[in-house]
């Protein structure tokens, strides 16, 4: 994968690389990309199997609860006012 | 076994063996029937729990994951959280930022990954079980390096809750210990329906009435690269399991092959939606600068504290769903699973069990993976991604040793929900199989 490529994808996961990084991230998922070729010679099942046995879907009842304690969840976040502090949008 | 005694010695066990990332500070064992340790990535009320990631630092979380909170219940005491590769990136427990597990045979070797620390713990404490996760084998190679029993079962038999996700469609909790009459006792107490795990919620009721094994299909393709001290072994008891009444054939299984890459591919692409949670907010490490700017404060954040393989594993699983690559990649890999399942389904029409070596080889040194290159160390994973990826239940026992003592082991598969027959054999290879015991000098 050429390190262009590399910087673009790095950039849409929200990292920055160091030039060391792009070279060898770059070879490194050239090889595994490579390796992957194998794949376009298999034979395909029918449909998409995105989970690999049969779920249910199970909902509870829609009556409002507490399952955890929100002052035990925020206990260990940076706040300000009961509201999680992150950085400035603008 | 005295319990205060165990506790008592694992700071000094874990000096050497590096198996914990965090020992319970509660040493009491009054009140408790037995001693249990987690894999890191499960969530526990009274310890940090940290995915083997500096991005975690700190995180304490409100709640037991369903599976610790089951065991505490049935009487279990948790003692620890086990070591382990960053987020379950890995095979040799090497990317782990907090310490490497040390195999009991042999320190200067690996043992096996991603939930090395657990099999180790199992390996090195006497009369213990601890839980695992297992992704594309991350329960069954360790077991076969450390020397010891390791379950892996069906894809949504164990809820899920609380286990700190890396491939939602593949991650399992399952058991390991030294003695396989563990798993039987132990796979009831986690598995079930939770209602917080919906994926749990579709599963039969798993009744234990101790089905066994008759036939099982040797695939020709998976005894192709095995080191040869591992063929040996293995060999050696096909031979053992003929005398156990056990039918053998070999078989070709070309479908195999393509389990490697349709898992990796998979497994990153969820690993990198997973990982994008990790900004340095709400868990973990939130020690950045407040004043940059939104993407600049998690960008900061992220390429600080995540590892080399993190950061690899993010950018594959980025890329395989990005337009104009994801129906090459992501949607190809979701078609190939479909076929891996459906031929592994006609292959039990006729047997009972799928049967391989564990890995293609035994624990290798640090020194040797330290030269591997990403293919390399992801191809030594290539007889234990396939029921992974299919969400069958697999086994690893210890089958033999080769010539310097390192364990081998060997890998049972079965269709999905047919964990019986898997326990039953453990069982009976208990008593087949004379397993040799890791010296434990302190």
């Amino acid at each position: 994968m050429d390190r262009e490529t590399v910087e673009r994808v790095a950039k849409t996961a929200h990292l920055a690389l160091s030039e060391d990084e792009l070279d060898r991230y770059s070879r490194d998922l050239g090889e595994i990309l490579d390796y992957f070729r194998i794949l376009d010679e298999s034979p395909e099942g029918d449909g998409f199997g995105v989970d690999p046995v049969e779920i249910a879907d199970v909902m509870r009842e829609d009556v409002p609860g507490i399952f955890i304690d929100p002052y035990e969840l925020l206990k260990d976040m940076k706040t300000y006012d009961n509201y999680v502090r992150g950085p400035k949008l603008l | 076994m005295n319990m205060d005694v165990t506790v008592a010695s694992l700071p000094r066990l874990n000096e050497k063996y590096s198996m914990f990332s965090r020992i319970s500070d509660d040493i009491g064992t009054a009140d408790f029937k037995f001693l249990f340790s987690a894999k890191d990535n499960l969530t526990s009320k009274d310890m940090e729990t940290r995915c083997g990631s500096r991005i975690l630092e700190g995180y304490r979380p409100a709640f037991d994951a369903t599976a610790i909170e089951k065991m505490r219940i049935s009487g279990g005491k948790l003692i620890g959280k086990n070591n382990m590769d960053e987020f379950g990136f890995g095979t040799f427990s090497t990317n782990s930022a907090f310490g490497i597990p040390r195999n009991p045979f042999d320190p200067e070797r690996s043992c096996g990954g991603s939930s090395g620390g657990s099999a180790c713990a199992a390996a090195v404490i006497e009369d213990h079980v601890s839980l695992g996760v297992s992704t594309g084998g991350s329960i069954c190679c360790p077991a076969s390096f450390c020397g010891v029993y390791g379950l892996a079962p069906t894809y949504g038999r164990v809820s899920r809750y609380g286990l700190i996700d890396y491939g939602n469609s593949l991650d399992k909790i399952g058991l390991i210990s030294s003695d396989p009459g563990r798993l039987s006792e132990f796979l009831p107490v986690i598995s079930g329906k939770d209602r917080k795990d919906p994926t749990s919620c579709a599963q039969p009721d798993l009744n234990l009435t101790g089905k066994k094994i008759k036939t099982v299909a040797v695939p020709r393709e998976a005894l192709e690269g095995v080191s040869g001290d591992v063929l040996s072994a293995f060999e050696s008891s096909l031979e053992t399991l003929r005398g156990m009444d056990i039918d053998v054939k070999m078989m070709d299984m070309p479908f195999l092959r393509y389990a490697m890459p349709a898992y990796y591919i998979l497994a990153t692409s969820e690993a990198s939606t997973n990982l994008a949670r990790y900004v340095g907010m709400r868990y973990g490490r939130q020690d950045g600068d407040l004043t940059l700017k939104f993407d600049d404060y998690f960008t900061s954040f992220r390429s600080e504290y995540f590892g080399d393989e993190a950061k690899r594993r993010i950018l594959l699983g980025t890329y395989t769903r990005m337009a104009g690559f994801r129906d090459r990649y992501y949607a190809k890999a979701l078609k190939v699973r479909l076929h891996i399942i459906s031929s592994y389904k006609k292959v039990f029409e006729d047997h009972d069990a799928v049967l391989t070596p564990t890995m293609p080889f035994v624990a290798p040194r640090f020194d040797d993976i330290s030269e591997m290159t990403p293919v390399e160390s992801y191809s030594a994973d290539y007889l234990t991604v396939p029921p992974n990826l299919a969400g069958m239940p697999h086994l690893s026992v210890p089958c033999g040793y080769d010539a310097e003592g390192m364990p081998v082991g060997m890998q049972f598969v079965t269709d999905h929900w047919d964990e019986d027959p898997l326990l039953t054999f453990a069982k009976d290879w208990g008593c087949a199989f004379e397993t040799r015991r890791a010296e434990v000098l302190l």
